[in-house]
C-alpha cells in the first residue's frame, strides 16, 4: 500500500465519520487541528479504519499515536 | 501544616530564602535537593511515620522506570509491557491496601452473610497515608508515560523524588504529570518577579475563596448533612443548592494556593479548575472540574476502556463512561456512596450520548450587555442543580442516609424563616458573586489575575498589598474554621 493511497482513503473516512465536506490530512495533522475530532469521534474513526482495511490495532498502538502520520505508519505495518 | 497557616508561612520563608540564594539558584541540582529536603520535612511534619513509605515507593518506581527504558532500548517489548503492568499493579495495590482493604473485606463479609454464610474478621488497623491518592497517581503515570514513549525517564533519582514529593502539591494535588513537570526540574530557577507576584495573587485568591466563601457556606451545609433529620425540608434544599459552590470554593481555593506557591518557586503547576460553574452539561462539568484527576483517569482508564469496548458502539461508550466515573467516585474514598455518586453522574451522560452532545463543547459566546446567552445560562443552571443533587450522595455517610435525606426533604415541612437571618442569607450573594466572577474571568487562570506588565505600576502594587492585608484579615476572621475537604481523600 502506498502512503499516498492511505492518505486519500483516510481523507474519505474522516469526511464520512466527522461529517466534513473536505479534509486534507497530512503527517502532522492532529486532533487539535480539526474541531470535530474529539475523544468520541476518535474511537469512531478507529473502528471505521479497522473495518476499511480489515485490520485490528492494539490499544498501545492507538495510545502512542500523536498525529495522522503515526496512524498511517501503523496501517502500513499491518 | 496547611498553606493558610502561620507554620507554613514560616516554613515557606526559609524555603524561599535558601532556594534563591545565589549559590543555590545557580545550580539546578542544589535547588532540586533543597526542594526535596524541604518536601520531605513538610510531609514528615504532617505524618512522619509515612516518610519511609514515601521514600521506598519512590525508589521502587525510579528503578522500574530505568528498567523499563532499558528493556525498550533493547527492543524487549514484551518485557517492557510486563514492567509497566508491574508498575500499575504496584501502584493500584498500594492504593487498595491503604485505602480500600477494610472496605472490600467488610463488603465481602456482608455479601457472604447475605447468601447465608457467616463470615466475620477483625478489621485491620491500617493508617491511611496522607496524600497517597495523589502521589500514587504520579507514580503510575510515570511508568505508563515512559512505556507510551511520551517521556524519557528522570535524569536522576533526585529529580524523580522531587517530582513525587513536591511539597505544594503532595497533600492534595493538583496531580502533576511527568510530561510537564520533569522538564521544569531540569533547569535552574531564577527569581521571576512577575511570576511570583502572579503566584502571590493566586494564593490570595485561594485564601479568599476558602476562608470567606467556602467556610461561610460550610456552616450551613455541615449542619444539614449531620443533623438532617431535625431540619426543615427548605433548609436542607437550601444547603444542597449551596454545596457545589462550597466544594468548588474550598478545593479551588486549595488548588490556587498550591499553584501560587509553585509559581513563587518558578514552577508551573497544572491547572485544576476551569470555571466549572459555567458548565452547560455534565460532560463539560467534568472537563472543568478537578481537571488534574479527570484528565488522569480519562487517559489511563477511560481511553483504554473506550478503545477496548469500541465495537460495542454507544453501549461501549456508556460502559467506559460509567466505569470511569465510578472509579473517580471511589478515588475519593472507600464508601459505596462514592461509587453511587459516580454512577449517578454516568446516568446524566445518557441524554448527552443519545443527542450527540458528548464530546468537544462549543466555546461560550457573549450575549447582550456582556452576559451569557440565555440558552447557555439556562443550561448552566440546570447542570448546577443536577450536580447539587449529586452532592447529597457524595456527602452521605452511607447509602441508607441518602434515602433518609431524600425522604426528609420530601416529607418535611417548609419554613423559610431561616432566610431572615443575615448569616444564613449571606451565601446567596457569595454564590452569585462567584458565578459572576467565573463568567467575567473565564479567559483567566483565576479571578483576580492581571497581565504581568501591570505590575510595573506602583499603584497597582499597593492595591495588591491592600488586598493582601484585607484577605489576611479575612483569614484571621475565620481562623480555626474547617480543614480542606480534599485533605480527606
Amino acid at each position: 500500500m502506498e502512503r499516498k493511497e492511505i492518505f486519500e482513503k483516510l481523507n474519505e473516512i474522516f469526511c464520512d465519520v466527522l461529517d466534513l465536506d473536505e479534509v486534507e490530512l497530512t503527517d502532522t495533522t492532529c486532533a487539535d487541528d480539526i474541531e470535530e475530532w474529539d475523544s468520541l469521534s476518535h474511537i469512531q474513526l478507529i473502528v471505521a479504519i479497522e473495518k476499511a482495511y480489515g485490520i485490528k490495532f492494539t490499544s498501545l498502538e492507538i495510545m502512542k499515536w500523536k498525529n495522522v502520520g503515526e496512524m498511517v505508519d501503523s496501517i502500513m505495518s499491518k | 501544616m496547611v498553606v493558610n497557616s502561620i507554620n507554613f508561612l514560616l516554613f515557606f520563608i526559609v524555603v524561599f530564602l535558601v532556594y534563591y540564594m545565589p549559590v543555590v539558584s545557580q545550580r539546578k541540582n542544589l535547588q532540586n535537593i533543597w526542594i526535596l529536603i524541604t518536601s520531605y520535612f513538610f510531609y514528615g511534619f504532617v505524618d512522619w511515620k509515612m516518610l519511609p513509605l514515601l521514600f521506598s515507593v519512590t525508589v521502587v518506581f525510579y528503578l522500574l522506570g530505568a528498567w523499563l527504558k532499558a528493556s525498550m532500548n533493547s527492543n524487549k517489548s514484551r518485557l517492557a509491557s510486563r514492567i509497566t503492568t508491574l508498575g500499575v499493579v504496584l501502584g493500584v495495590g498500594l492504593l487498595l491496601y491503604f485505602k480500600y482493604l477494610n472496605f472490600f473485606a467488610d463488603s465481602f463479609a456482608s455479601l457472604l452473610q447475605a447468601v447465608g454464610i457467616s463470615a466475620s474478621w477483625s478489621t485491620l488497623n491500617i493508617v491511611l497515608p496522607i496524600g497517597v491518592s495523589f502521589f500514587t497517581f504520579k507514580l503510575i503515570s510515570y511508568v505508563i508515560e515512559i512505556h507510551r514513549e511520551r517521556i524519557q525517564p528522570a535524569e536522576s533519582f533526585i529529580e524523580f523524588a522531587t517530582y513525587i514529593a513536591f511539597f505544594p502539591t503532595i497533600l492534595s494535588g493538583p496531580i502533576d504529570r511527568p510530561n510537564k513537570f520533569l522538564p521544569q526540574l531540569r533547569k535552574n530557577h531564577q527569581f521571576d518577579y512577575n511570576l511570583a507576584v502572579d503566584g502571590c495573587q493566586q494564593i490570595l485568591w485561594g485564601i479568599f475563596t476558602k476562608m470567606v466563601i467556602a467556610d461561610t457556606i460550610a456552616l450551613i451545609t455541615t449542619e444539614a448533612w449531620t443533623n438532617f433529620s431535625s431540619k426543615d425540608a427548605s433548609y436542607l434544599l437550601y444547603a444542597v443548592l449551596l454545596s457545589p459552590v462550597q466544594v468548588y470554593a474550598d478545593f479551588d481555593g486549595y488548588s490556587n494556593m498550591a499553584i501560587g506557591v509553585g509559581k513563587i518557586l518558578g514552577f508551573n503547576v497544572t491547572k485544576n479548575f476551569n470555571h466549572p460553574l459555567l458548565a452547560r452539561n455534565v460532560s463539560e462539568y467534568w472537563r472543568r472540574w478537578h481537571m488534574s484527576l479527570t484528565s488522569w483517569i480519562t487517559d489511563y482508564v477511560f481511553m483504554p476502556l473506550n478503545i477496548a469496548f469500541r465495537n460495542l458502539a454507544t453501549l461501549g461508550l456508556f460502559l467506559a463512561i460509567c466505569i470511569n466515573l465510578v472509579v473517580i467516585g471511589l478515588w475519593h474514598g472507600a464508601n459505596w456512596t462514592y461509587a453511587l455518586f459516580g454512577f449517578y453522574h454516568s446516568l446524566l451522560f445518557i441524554p448527552l450520548i443519545c443527542f450527540g452532545k458528548f464530546g468537544k463543547n462549543k466555546k461560550l459566546k457573549q450575549g447582550r450587555w456582556g452576559l451569557p446567552l440565555m440558552k447557555d445560562l439556562a443550561m448552566m443552571i440546570l447542570t448546577y442543580v443536577l450536580v447539587a443533587f449529586g452532592q447529597v450522595i457524595f456527602f452521605a455517610t452511607d447509602v441508607p442516609s441518602i434515602s433518609s435525606f431524600i425522604s426528609t426533604v420530601a416529607s418535611g415541612s417548609w419554613n423559610m424563616s431561616f432566610l431572615f437571618d443575615i448569616s444564613t442569607l449571606l451565601p446567596i450573594p457569595m454564590a452569585i458573586f462567584l458565578f459572576c466572577l467565573d463568567w467575567t474571568s473565564r479567559k483567566k487562570e483565576f479571578a483576580i489575575q492581571r497581565a504581568s506588565r501591570i505590575y510595573t505600576n506602583k499603584t497597582i502594587n499597593i492595591l495588591i498589598l491592600d488586598l493582601f492585608i484585607a484577605l489576611i484579615v479575612a483569614f484571621f476572621g475565620y481562623n480555626g474554621q474547617g480543614s480542606f475537604i480534599y485533605f480527606n481523600f
